[in-house]
């Protein structure tokens, strides 16, 4: 692969345009927006767990900080539901991914159906958890 | 053109492994004239990335652990919330780095091109979770701990 990468990076020619022309297929889409939601959930716990080792106060005094801010229940609800639904997408796809790795699932058309299947329980349980 | 695999793993020279394919594979002619194929007919050799050199059964382990960990994280959700304690909080504590890492250890590989550079930037992520579960450890002793740090701020 190393001389694959090299001998294509020092050639420098054109990279024929892919991504900007042909359509983007719902598997595609769910496939990026798994790793993409991955990406953001690991910065979200290295966030907090390096925030409890180098920040002064705890948990309790940092939320006492975001009480004070006195925000409003509807931004609240849009704040957990932020907080949530990629943990749940990713729950989801996470549980389709590992039924293909049982080889379940993997015909064209039951790709979509999963598809849209798990995007709905994700708005739905997204939905529901914000508002415990 | 029906191509049916059949793969069988050995080692090559040098370190470089080579997958032998066994294919009955039908192809037209002109394809044939520029696939080189060597001693024997249908059968053509790919090398694959350096990364697979270290042996199929640590790579085979390893997509296996992966599998379990998120088996098991799947199942820490649900149970958290009903059963909220110290011991869940150091185990989603663990199963969350350990599934972080081997996903972000999977973009490195996919992304990060060049041996030194793919080295140095699992190196560089290995510490990054390290120090992440260092720090969950150390709000699990220390603080309230992941499940009543959720329970309070969802009260919010």
């Amino acid at each position: 692969m190393e001389r694959f990468w090299n001998k294509n990076r020092s050639s420098s020619r054109p990279l024929s345009p892919h991504l900007t022309i042909y359509r983007w297929p719902l598997p595609m889409i769910m496939s990026a927006s798994h790793r993409g939601c991955g990406l953001v959930l690991s910065a979200g716990v290295s966030l907090f767990g390096l925030s409890a080792l180098l920040i002064p106060g705890n948990f309790e005094s940092h939320l006492d900080l975001v009480k004070s801010l006195c925000l409003g229940p509807a931004l609240i609800y849009t704040a957990k539901f932020a907080l949530v639904s990629p943990l749940m997408y990713h729950a989801w796809n996470g549980i389709r991914h590992l039924m293909w790795d049982l080889g379940k699932g993997l015909k064209m058309h039951q790709l979509y159906q999963s598809g849209v299947a798990v995007l709905v329980l994700t708005v739905l349980s997204s939905l529901g958890l914000a508002a415990m | 053109m029906a191509v049916f695999w059949r793969l069988s793993v050995s080692c090559g020279a040098k370190g470089a492994r080579a997958l032998f394919l066994r294919t009955p594979v039908v192809r037209p002619a002109h394809v044939s004239a520029f696939l080189q194929d060597r001693s024997t007919p249908g059968v053509q050799h790919i090398h694959l990335s350096p990364s697979h050199r270290s042996g199929g059964k640590a790579a085979s382990l390893h997509w296996s652990g992966e599998r379990v960990v998120s088996v098991l994280l799947l199942g820490l959700l649900p149970a958290a919330y009903l059963n909220p304690c110290s011991a869940m909080d150091y185990s989603l504590a663990a199963a969350l780095t350990l599934h972080s890492n081997w996903g972000l250890g999977q973009v490195v590989t996919d992304y990060v091109h060049g041996d030194t550079s793919q080295k140095a930037a699992k190196a560089g992520l290995l510490v990054l979770s390290a120090l992440t579960f260092a720090g969950l450890c150390y709000f699990n002793y220390h603080d309230v701990g992941i499940c009543k740090a959720v329970a309070m701020l969802w009260k919010l």
